[in-house]
């Protein structure tokens, strides 16, 4: 700390850095660094350097894990990444490399990121070192190894310890997002990585498949499936189990899951369009609501407790948030006629809804569970749908028609930044996003 | 099939969609939409020869249709449900299934469970006439079997429709 604090009255360009960025780097117990981010801060700024690689293979390999690594930070959305500064790497000889800290703060830079790619027969190992700028500390020093075909798994797993050591919270890397596309001609389930990467086809059913979503543990995929000629929820066991189906009459309605164990859905099978608590055996367990109007969309807070969801109890549909324990249901949006596609953070009270508007749009809006915060993310852009949180709570994956077609984007928590996530033939909607496991 | 994605991180589409002021989101309001008022509704005579029996209907039952974001049964839709009901009880042998749909607008889940709804409804109007429950089923396709393509009024209020099959 006094380091640091030294740094910021000798050092003029300290001392704008902290100014532009007021980010403090403070050293938390068992020697970890933990930025502590003001509200409203800005990103982290970070020069991630070019890998040090020696040898045709291991310069090639140093490429793509440069790619990947700057593709992963950037997607996070909380670094500033600059470019190294032309002399980051003064008198280094054969065996070392004796980093320019000065040149480092001169551009701004708080965190510095370098390393070294070498092969030990097969294997290819990559020595990633983190140093914090001002201080010239030495934050984090860690080996990942592998094969060629492990070096997008290598870059992340690296992206994922750096956003960890600066803010103390895992991150958004290895997670997936179960979604619908049409591009066959079917409404059919796909997955894909975080990033969009590697779109693999679900479900072959040929007929209607609706809003696909993961359990918390990764093992289950409940979603709508038309098969048998009516809507029905379908849990399908990912180990390779079974696939459950709660066929019962009439339909089944838009599942969330309440913990790795039960889901909820709305089933109509007595009248009464009602959210049950089914098990992953499709068993119901309990039903939860109790009213004769539309009741869809269960959504849960992070510990179980509470289920928000949407009702037309009132007329128009609306959102409201029903306590488990005592039953107590209280209405959460009292602003826009027609709320509906709830999605409770998985890290805190905050919950992510659509609003149709009378102008045609439909917008993503969040709000807490107080019913305070009504923040408005999307406008001026069609059709926003679907939202569903990343599993850290910093991003949203929706689906927009911005730009014709429905297609997937991603943005900030925030809002703005909507950046398309995968391009791939026909419509995709309904997205969402898989939690930590 | 991974060689045709393309994954795009570009700042690209970020722009041209909040450029303007926010917009403040409407007041609590119960009352009906302006893009979509019953008044709009189109005339769906529900006689034997006219529209909602001829050209979408694949029986001998014809079609019931709905104001927007409604499952109550117009004087029209009685009437029509009337005549099915006529000829399900002079056709005992016979069960129907009534798929209730919706028009594209809104969102598919919340549409899924209107279309649950005017299915339901139908049914019940049907049941009261004197044919027995277990003559008919019903199921809802929401948004995701639209029977008329556009994005105009005309084109919502055709798919806003309980659909009769003989079974």
């Amino acid at each position: 700390m006094m380091q640091f604090f030294r740094g910021v009255v000798f050092s003029v360009f300290a001392l704008l850095f902290c100014l532009l960025f007021p980010l403090h780097l403070v050293a938390a117990e068992g020697q970890e660094y933990i930025a502590i981010r003001k509200e409203g801060s800005g990103n982290i700024a970070l020069v991630l350097d070019k890998l040090d690689a020696k040898g045709r293979k291991e310069t090639k390999f140093a490429q793509s894990l440069d790619v990947t690594m700057h593709d992963g930070l950037d997607f996070t959305r909380l670094f500033s990444l600059i470019s190294p500064p032309l002399n980051v790497k003064e008198h280094s000889d054969r065996n070392s490399v004796v980093i320019n800290f000065p040149a480092l703060t001169s551009v701004g830079a708080e965190v510095y990121v370098g390393g070294v790619v070498t092969m030990k027969s097969d294997t290819i190992i990559l020595d990633m070192k983190v140093y914090e700028a001002a201080g010239s500390k030495l934050l984090m020093s860690k080996t990942y190894s592998g094969t060629e075909a492990d070096l997008r798994s290598m870059a992340h797993a690296f992206c994922a310890d750096l956003v960890q050591l600066l803010t103390g919270k895992r991150s958004v890397f290895g997670s997936k997002i179960v979604f619908i596309s049409n591009k066959t001609g079917f409404k059919e389930i796909y997955e894909c990585e975080f990033d969009g990467y590697g779109v693999r086809q679900l479900t072959n059913s040929k007929s209607i498949s609706m809003n696909p979503v993961l359990s918390p543990d990764g093992r289950y995929l409940a979603y709508i499936d038309f098969s048998s000629g009516r809507p029905a929820l379908s849990i399908r066991n990912l180990t390779g189990g079974r696939t459950a189906v709660v066929g019962k009459s009439a339909v089944s309605i838009d599942p969330g899951w309440r913990n790795s164990n039960e889901v909820a859905a709305t089933l109509s099978f007595d009248g009464n369009q009602e959210i049950y608590l089914v098990n992953t055996d499709g068993t119901i367990s309990r039903k939860v609501t109790n009213s004769k109007s539309i009741n869809i969309s269960p959504t849960f807070s992070p510990d179980g407790s509470k289920m928000a969801f949407v009702s037309s109890r009132n007329g128009l549909p609306q959102l409201f948030i029903q306590d488990l324990a005592s039953g107590q249901v209280n209405r959460l949006t009292f602003s826009g006629r027609y709320n509906t596609q709830p999605s409770w953070s998985p890290v805190s009270d905050k919950i992510v809804y659509t609003t149709w508007e009378k102008g045609g749009e439909i917008n993503i809006f969040t709000i807490n569970a107080d019913g305070s915060g009504l923040t408005q993310l999307t406008q001026n852009c069609g059709e926003n749908k679907s939202p569903s949180w990343s599993p850290d709570g910093e991003m949203i994956v929706f689906t927009s028609n911005r730009q014709g077609k429905e297609k997937l984007y991603v943005m900030s928590a925030k809002g703005g930044d909507g950046r398309i996530l995968l391009q791939v033939d026909g419509e995709q909607t309904q997205p969402s996003w898989s939690l930590f496991r | 099939m991974k060689k045709n994605i393309i994954i795009v991180l570009a700042l690209m589409v970020t722009a041209g969609c909040s450029s303007k002021s926010a917009v403040t989101p409407d007041e609590g309001t119960s009352s009906q939409p302006s893009l979509s008022s019953s008044s709009s509704r189109p005339e769906l005579p529900a006689s034997p020869s006219g529209y909602g029996f001829d050209q979408w209907q694949t029986g001998p039952l014809g079609d019931v249709f709905y104001d927007y974001d409604s499952a109550t049964l117009s004087t029209e839709a009685q009437e029509q449900l009337t005549q099915n009901g006529g000829w399900l009880s002079s056709h005992a042998a016979k069960a129907a299934l009534i798929e209730g749909h919706c028009d594209a607008r809104g969102t598919s889940e919340y549409n899924l469970a209107l279309g649950d709804r005017r299915a339901a409804s139908a049914k019940e109007y049907l049941v009261r006439f004197g044919v027995s429950p277990s003559r008919i089923e019903t199921v809802s396709f929401g948004e995701e079997r639209p029977f008329a393509q556009g994005q105009s009024e005309e084109a919502w209020a055709k798919n806003r429709r309980a659909h009769f099959v003989v079974k």
